[in-house]
């Protein structure tokens, strides 16, 4: 028990070679790699939560999830072999949309994503529409996240929607819509599945939408 | 008197030959541990009881930090992958070659945009500005009721969403459409109100490289005698498209701004770590946007406003070392969390003006409403940081002093930045056709520079 807390602890402060070392021990001692992750997972979830409340700073949660990274590369062939059974969390594309090269926010959604279990491929800024969906079909995404800060590359987001309709593949992923001055109204109007205001919101409605099921998580291919 | 670029091509090739590195290694193996690093070994310590710090010393120590901190991490331009990387002798030459005042705009309207020095007696250059994005119908009122305002030196216009009634999209011909309407718009108002050769910066609506180049134009566009910003990416990165501008604004011949508003919360971390960062972007405006002045916005990750006790300092702060080790202009832009019409952002506007002018830097204000809202901007926040910016160069002020009428500032609304009021939009208190200020929000700003003087503040006026 002792070396659960001590390898959570070094995930939370952000040590990545301590992490990886104790995750090594805790699989060389035969601990549940399951029960591990989710203690990792809670972990990391309270950095989040303590980022939210500005008791920590980005750089803190970067490196807390770099270490949780570090900490499930020991772990991950453990958990290979019993992962059936294991809550699914998606995988997202998400970047902010051409034209616009604000990418904070974008950031802070995809690595508060990470840290809450989700795969996520990010793609930086000013991306094209189409260069989203190319993405999210070739790493089998459930979700595309898109930002955009200004009024005048939102319609970005809309192209994104329009594409994928005209793809026949608009049910294929959940497409979520976020940036300053992004709204509900906007999202409804172009055919968004989700809006967000803020990071923590983000993950909330899309761990609801996996449980629905929209996505490669939820078709059957 | 405007210098030459500063080694121009030599540094742009960097962008193509430097030393490759991806995104995330940038920041997290580069910026991040570089950044501990200066933060520990200069000992910057960030004060609550000083959110105008007196201590030259402290000035001196971020100066050197930063210049350190620049000289080991460069500039990542993330289309190339390359890091644009600089010595030391090369940010001394391009320092010494600074001449440290520009005349800008033209004819009787034309101004002297200085340096200042930290408790400089001389009043803040100050540029209005509303900082956000307005309906087509209101662009050229909102332009007139900036440019009546006695005190501006210059102007900022806001940015169209729309033009000709279709909305504009960056990168394509609706933005060329919005940027033209926005250049013509703005000189028209310009000329309406008698000030044609007033210094404009210009155009906001222009977010592409493309759109900022197709208004390069002496007559009815962007002139030499006027300037334009380009911008960095979060954090100490460019791309080529921020290079196209700052190349075209070299080659067109106007004043180029180098516009940064490095995150407190982000990626610098806390204040000490902002303030750094701050300064470093002074020397990075310098080398590769090969900027004349630098537009400065550090700002709250949570709040998007650079008024919270925290964010006074680190303008405060970084201020200081870049007036007290350089001939750099500095122009503090103002990020207020209160919307117009507000008492509270009064009292944010004036504690913005005051933390940047008693430290060195001219005037860019103001930004209301978090910087988010369409249409929350009236001249009459940026006339309250105007008129605070001269009362406090004019009593020549004592950083001490101006700690102590800060705190009392801070004290009318630290407690409310969490939530505070939206305010009004523009049409909602001026009356737009005589693009005025309604007889309510002028009693509302009588009260609180009342008040104002009321603790200490002596107005020229
Ligand atoms: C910082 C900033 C910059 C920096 C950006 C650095 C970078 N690479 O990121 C710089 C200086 C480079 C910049 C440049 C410009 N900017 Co700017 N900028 C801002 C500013 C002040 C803050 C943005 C920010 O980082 N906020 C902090 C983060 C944490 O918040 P956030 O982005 O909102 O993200 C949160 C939520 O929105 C949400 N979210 C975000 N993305 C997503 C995505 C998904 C999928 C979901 C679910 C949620 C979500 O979650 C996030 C975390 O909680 C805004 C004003 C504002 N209040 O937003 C203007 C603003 C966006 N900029 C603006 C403008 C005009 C420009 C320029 C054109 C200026 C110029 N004249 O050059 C250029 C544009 C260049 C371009 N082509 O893109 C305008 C846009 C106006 C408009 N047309 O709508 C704004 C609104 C300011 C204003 N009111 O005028 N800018």
């Amino acid at each position: 028990m002792e070396l659960l807390e001590r390898l959570v602890e070094a995930v939370e402060d952000g040590k990545d070679e301590e992490a990886f070392a104790l995750a090594q021990g805790a699989m060389a001692v035969k601990m549940d790699p399951l029960e591990v992750v989710d203690a990792l997972t809670k972990g990391i979830r309270e950095v989040g939560d303590r980022f939210e409340r500005m008791e920590v700073f980005l750089p803190e949660m970067m490196l807390a999830a770099r270490a949780m990274q570090k900490a499930l590369e020991p772990i991950a062939p453990y958990l290979e072999r019993q992962s059936e059974g294991r809550e699914k969390k998606g995988t997202v594309v998400i970047g902010t949309v051409e034209g616009d090269v604000h990418e904070i926010g974008k950031h802070i959604v995809a690595l508060l994503l990470e840290v809450n279990g989700f795969s996520v491929y990010d793609l930086g800024s000013d991306v094209n529409a189409l260069d989203f969906i190319k993405r999210a079909q070739e790493v089998k995404a459930d979700i595309i996240g898109a930002s955009a800060l200004m009024t005048t590359t939102m319609p970005g987001q809309q192209e994104i929607i329009e594409i994928l309709r005209d793809m026949g593949l608009r049910e294929r992923f959940h497409v979520i819509v976020g940036g300053t001055p992004v709204t509900q109204d906007w999202a409804e109007e172009i055919g968004a599945d989700s809006w967000a205001e803020n990071a923590a919101t983000a993950v909330a409605i899309l761990e609801e939408a996996m449980i629905e099921g929209r996505g490669y998580a939820g078709t059957t291919l | 008197m405007p210098a030459p670029p500063y080694k121009m091509w030599e540094i742009l090739e960097r962008a193509r030959t430097g030393p490759f590195c991806e995104d995330e290694p940038f920041i997290m193996e580069r910026f991040m541990p570089s950044l501990k690093v200066v933060i520990e070994k200069y000992g910057i310590e960030y004060d609550a009881a000083a959110p105008i710090p007196g201590d030259d010393d402290l000035a001196d120590a971020l100066w050197q930090a930063a210049v350190e901190f620049f000289l080991e991490v460069g500039v990542l331009c993330v289309d190339t992958h390359r890091i644009i990387t600089f010595d030391e002798r090369e940010v001394k030459e391009a320092l010494y070659l600074t001449p440290g005042e520009y005349m800008v705009g033209s004819g009787k309207d034309a101004r002297c945009l200085k340096r200042r020095q930290v408790e400089d007696a001389n009043p803040p250059f100050v540029i209005f500005s509303p900082d956000i994005s307005c309906d087509e119908e209101l662009f050229s009122p909102m332009c007139i009721a900036y440019l009546k305002e006695p005190l501006a030196d210059g102007f900022c216009a806001p940015i169209l969403e729309e033009s000709m009634g279709l909305r504009i999209k960056a990168k394509t011909p609706t933005e060329l459409a919005g940027s033209i309407e926005h250049a013509m718009s703005l000189r028209q108002a310009a000329k309406l109100v008698g000030r044609p050769g007033i210094f404009l910066v210009a155009a906001g609506t222009a977010e592409s490289d493309v759109g900022q180049i197709s208004i390069s134009h002496s007559d009815w566009g962007v002139r030499t005698t006027d300037s334009r910003l380009v911008g960095g990416l979060t954090e100490l990165k460019i791309d080529n498209a921020l290079l196209n501008k700052a190349a075209h604004y070299q080659q067109f011949g106007c004043f180029t701004g180098s516009l940064t508003g490095p995150i407190y919360g982000g990626y610098a971390g806390r204040a000490e770590g902002t303030a750094i960062l701050q300064v470093a972007y002074h020397l990075m405006g310098l080398l590769v946007h090969q900027a004349h002045y630098q537009m400065n916005f550090p700002f709250h990750i949570h709040y998007t406003s650079g008024t919270t006790r925290e964010l006074l300092w680190v303008a405060s702060a970084s201020h200081q070392a870049v007036a007290r080790n350089s001939k750099l202009i500095s122009v503090s832009n103002g990020f207020l969390n209160a919307g117009p019409a507000t008492e509270m952002v009064l009292y944010e506007a004036a504690a913005h003006a005051l933390a940047s002018t008693v430290s060195g830097a001219n005037l860019w204000e103001a930004a209301p409403a978090r910087n988010k809202h369409k249409n929350r901007a009236t001249p009459m926040e940026a006339r309250m940081a105007a008129e605070v910016g001269h009362a406090c160069a004019r009593m020549n002020l004592s950083r001490e002093e101006a700690n102590e009428l800060v705190l009392k500032l801070l004290a009318k609304y630290e407690d409310r930045i969490a939530d505070a009021p939206l305010g009004s939009e523009f049409q909602e208190c001026y009356d737009v056709a005589k693009a005025a200020p309604t007889q309510e929000y002028l009693d509302l700003y009588a009260r609180v520079r009342d008040d104002l003087a009321g603790k200490g503040f002596e107005f020229p006026y």
